[in-house]
């Protein structure tokens, strides 16, 4: 049996079954596109009437997008009535698919699970080959909203009286994650309020910095932390009622009394003053410094493997493996900022301290790990809660608690009291955190931008913030350093283009590429090189200097035609137009600088006319 | 809780729930059974035990509510102005438990395929929740949660038809700039051409016109811009803002502008948030009557306008239906053809152990 239907028997099932027009979702652009292939030597041709049909809806979008013309796919669509949609296909071709689909002129497409929400490009059928896709690099089971969505697009409204999902199986493909979506309800919206510069800087811009914590309070973000603290709150509740009978006695503070007593009784020694050296930061994150963790460091990420303290100094260690796969003993004050995010880590008592395969998966989960990682909220106490000065406990006889008559049900409830109020604690500790988490890293944001000087003292705005927030786009910081660097000082529209463009994408679809003039090439260096210096503020474009080196050909050479730069590249047309669109975007941010750097902006407005020719301006 | 007592809550609880406790706490949680997952999700929790229990609890809160089985509409939580209204277009689902065991015989292949054909022609008419939705829009924000395909594009032409009546300007607000390009494209037909203008990251036409479409960032960087003194649309004569595709409020990336374009919406406006079927609608709705001035009422159901029928095609060309429902038998995945189940279990086995990835 082969691993999955033969694209071209799958349609001939589906027309067969009536069950055409249909959807076929499959797991990548190239397995589309040789479907597609798979058709052209394949016999079926569709009836006359049909093909003059789908010559007729391309004649009139091709009226609109003239660049569809030339699209090589055409004859191929005409003759056999089945297209391929996906992300590598210039928008105009995916419009024509899309009416052609919605006149009914098609019996099936080939789409990648991208052709996403809103869209509108319904069918009588959709078929579904997979169970998870390709996120970030690495696989992830298709969600239930997800597998709705896909599915979802059955059944036309005024066109069909019912439509059908229909799951071929393909290798690694898993039943039970589908049903499961299929029957199940959609998952829950979780907020992914995000503080980056360009909001602190509106925000400080419109309203003093006394108001923000309030407007931070109306995020969506709070909204659900609150919904976590009432559940915190209910279960606090519950604590105090069990702590009722463990009230005042013969002292007040009888739990605490009796825990000092008791250690004192034990002859254990509170904990050494060696291991208070710490300051109350490091203190408070050894708790999380636990094998496994993900953590910030001045420089990249790293993950904990083991916490241990120094042979001499008794200081708290830790030993951390790094991005690139290196491990380093290093003090645990290296950490500055834990993530919420830990993985298995097994571990085994002796150098490298895990299993060599977590050591392999660690290193592995450290390169796919996400640019942005939640952060855990860490509350940072200054003083511990037992003060224990060591005069007080010369003697047990220090203690009224040997004579007191209160003494026997102390030490009978003693036990549970200290949990349960350990257990208060904490929650109530937790519930601070969800309060004030927010707050927290919009301080370190302000904190930030005051040390770069886009703030000053006051959190009022300088003449640097000022301009700065009208950059509102990914990587804000690196672009209004390089241009207070003034990297960029009298520029050309090719060269600030291909910098822009090299900022603005985030694929490493791999490809080949023109190559760049030398001034890129050294421009790009700075521009790295800075990005790096501020890698622990905010995370390093990707800075490829091939898909900046395209960009830089197309604005720098009029005559090129759209046809001519593919021929350049093996990367899609579909890319280099979302590359294009993209970087057209970041540039018109650098226009509206018209009043404080005009030189600036006249070069990026320079650039975005000369990209916008051909399938470019054709295109909104 | 002791450690004891939370293992046996999380044995109680369905494996989908701890599945999505597990999400961010354990690589690869979905290879596990139940079993081996309470163990992992015990052992990961051994440094943030508060953390999991409060998710715990908030994702077994939910799930209660879930089970309630949600009335059609549901308005949002200041006291409801309006009654429900009698007929509504979402009855309870179709198949539960007690209408479908094992002992019924499951649907036959012919049976699975009638019905196949195209609807008779209709005048339009616009279906009670389309309606519901556009009468609270006069009074209050409306959030609305419905299918793919249900006809939201049917509220928002109709609620700004209504708007720009009053001489009120609407802004129409998109993720994805082909969706943008589509709505212009479609509205401009409706509407005409001079009153439709467009602003998206690299295009900007008619910016004056009364009903203006523009992708969500957009409108974010209009409202930062009006809160920082300098402005360029006009936004006190804006009437009503309608989010299309609200869904991508939960979108990692993009997400945030969601939020802000909803914290910082001017509060003479109205909104309208249109999205496929979601998780949390009411609580979206709640948040929105937290923060906006008018309460926010809900729109929600979940049945489909086409129902659908689900299938299952073996590579050697079978097709049998995949449940032994002819519809899908919403909450009981278990519920497989058994012929579908035999060709999967034989698919299995032929493609054996070169499966595991
Ligand atoms: N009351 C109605 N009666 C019959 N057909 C309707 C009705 N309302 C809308 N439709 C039709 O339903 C189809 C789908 O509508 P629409 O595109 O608005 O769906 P949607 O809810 O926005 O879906 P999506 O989530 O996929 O964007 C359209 O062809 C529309 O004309
Ligand atoms: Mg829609």
């Amino acid at each position: 049996m082969p691993p999955s239907i033969h694209p071209v028997d799958l349609v001939a099932t589906l027309r067969q079954r009536n069950l055409t027009p249909a959807i076929i979702f499959l797991t990548s652009r190239r397995a589309c596109d040789e479907a597609m292939q798979s058709f052209e030597r394949s016999q079926v041709v569709l009836p006359k009437p049909q093909q003059e049909q789908i010559a007729r809806v391309l004649t009139q979008v091709t009226e609109q997008f003239p660049s569809i013309a030339e699209h090589p796919l055409i004859d191929t669509v005409q003759r056999i009535g089945v297209a391929a949609h996906h992300a590598g296909h210039l928008p105009s071709w995916k419009i024509a698919v899309e009416e052609l689909m919605r006149t009914g002129s098609l019996d099936a497409v080939f789409a990648t699970t991208t052709l996403a929400a809103g869209v509108d490009f319904p069918a009588r059928t959709v078929v579904v080959t997979q169970s998870s896709i390709r996120k970030a690099r690495d696989f992830t089971d298709l969600t239930a909203s997800e597998i709705q969505q896909l599915a979802g697009r059955a059944g036309r409204r005024g066109k069909d009286l019912v439509g059908f999902a229909v799951i071929t199986p393909s290798p690694y493909i898993d039943l039970t994650v589908l049903t499961k979506g299929l029957t199940g309800q959609p998952e829950a919206i979780h907020s992914q309020f995000v503080i980056s510069y360009p909001m602190v800087l509106n925000l400080l811009k419109a309203h003093p910095r006394e108001q923000i914590q309030s407007i931070l309070a109306k995020s969506f973000a709070q909204f659900q932390l609150n919904q976590r603290t009432a559940v915190l709150e209910t279960k606090l509740d519950g604590l105090r009622a069990e702590m009722e009978p463990f009230g005042p006695r013969v002292c007040s503070d009888w739990i605490t009394q009796w825990q000092v007593f008791d250690q004192a009784r034990k002859r254990k020694k509170p904990r050494g003053p060696s291991a208070r050296q710490e300051s109350p930061d490091v203190a408070a994150r050894l708790h999380f410094l636990t094998p496994g963790r993900v953590v910030g460091l001045v420089r990249g990420r790293g993950i904990i493997l083991r916490q241990y303290r120094s042979k001499g100094q008794h200081a708290p260690m830790v030993t951390l493996l790094r991005e690139g796969g290196s491990l380093n003993e290093c003090p645990a004050s290296i950490v500055t900022q834990v993530f919420d995010r830990t993985f298995d880590c097994e571990e085994t008592s002796a150098y490298p301290w895990c299993t060599p395969h977590t050591l392999e998966q660690l290193t592995h989960h450290l390169m796919e790990l996400p640019p942005r990682l939640p952060i855990l909220p860490i509350l940072t106490h200054q003083h511990e809660d037992i003060p224990l000065d060591s005069s007080i406990i010369q003697t047990l006889g220090d203690f009224a608690c040997p004579s007191c008559p209160s003494r026997q049900a102390c030490q009978r409830d003693f036990p549970r009291a200290s949990r349960v109020r350990q257990e208060i604690q904490r929650h109530m500790k937790s519930i601070q955190a969800l309060q004030t988490s927010l707050w927290h890293r919009f301080q370190e944001r302000i904190d930030v931008l005051e040390r770069f000087g886009y703030l000053n003292a006051t959190a009022q705005l300088t003449a640097d913030g000022e301009w700065a927030r009208l950059i509102r786009i990914d990587h804000s910081l690196l672009i209004t350093e390089l241009i207070r660097a003034e990297a960029f000082g009298a520029i050309d529209p090719p060269l600030l283009a291909a910098v822009m463009a090299s900022i603005a994408h985030d694929d490493d679809r791999p490809g080949s590429f023109p190559r760049g003039s030398t001034g890129l090439v050294t421009l790009l260096f700075q521009v790295r090189k800075l990005a790096e210096s501020l890698a622990p503020h905010e995370d390093p474009p990707m800075l490829r200097a091939d898909v900046a080196a395209l960009t830089e050909r197309w604005v720098a050479d009029q005559t090129l035609t759209w046809i001519g730069l593919a021929r350049l590249t093996t990367m899609a047309e579909g890319d280099m137009f979302r590359l294009f669109a993209r970087t057209i975007e970041f540039l018109s941010q650098l226009k509206t600088l018209k009043h404080t750097h005009p030189s600036l902006a006249e070069s990026a407005d320079r650039a975005i006319d000369a990209m916008r020719r051909g399938v470019l301006e054709e295109l909104p | 809780m002791t450690t004891k007592e939370l293992e046996q809550v999380l044995l109680q609880q369905p494996v989908s729930l701890l599945h999505r406790l597990a999400r961010g706490r354990i690589s690869r949680h979905f290879r596990s059974g139940k079993r081996k997952l309470v163990d992992l999700l015990i052992q990961a929790s051994v440094e943030n035990r508060p953390g999991l229990e409060s998710d715990l609890a908030a994702l077994i809160e939910e799930q209660s509510h879930r089970h309630q089985t949600a009335p059609p509409v549901e308005t949002g939580a200041k006291p409801k102005t309006h009654p429900r209204p009698a007929a509504s277009p979402a009855a309870p689902r179709p198949h539960k438990a007690e209408e479908h065991g094992h002992h019924e015989p499951p649907v036959s292949l012919h049976e699975w395929l009638s019905g196949i054909g195209v609807p008779q022609a209709q005048p339009f008419v616009p279906d009670a929740w389309q309606v519901d939705a556009l009468a609270r829009l006069a009074e209050t924000d409306v959030v609305v949660s419905v299918p793919t395909g249900s006809g939201k594009t049917y509220v928002a032409i109709e609620a700004t038809r209504r708007a720009m009546q009053d001489n009120r300007t609407v802004i129409y607000t998109s993720p994805l700039k082909a969706l943008s390009n589509t709505k212009f494209t479609e509205f401009s037909r409706l509407f005409g051409p001079g009153q439709v203008g467009i602003l998206t990251g690299d295009r900007r036409e008619h910016a004056q016109a009364p009903l203006l479409i523009m992708t969500t960032e957009i409108l974010r960087n209009l409202l930062y811009d009006a809160a920082g003194g300098e402005i360029d649309v006009r936004l006190d004569t804006l009437g009503l803002v309608i989010m299309d595709e609200s869904q991508y409020l939960a979108d990692p990336e993009r997400g945030v502008v969601w939020e802000e374009t909803l914290i910082f919406c001017p509060s003479q406006a109205r909104l309208l948030l249109l999205s496929a079927s979601i998780g949390n609608p009411q609580d979206i709705a709640d948040w929105l009557t937290a923060i906006r001035p008018t309460p926010c009422a809900l729109i929600r159901h979940t049945k489909r306008s086409v129902p659908l029928r689900a299938g299952y095609l073996h590579p050697n060309e079978k097709l049998t239906p995949l449940f032994r429902t002819a519809g899908i038998p919403y909450g009981q995945p278990h519920l497989l053809h058994p012929e579908a189940k035999r060709l999967f279990t034989e698919y299995e086995e032929d493609t054996g152990p070169s499966r595991s990835r």
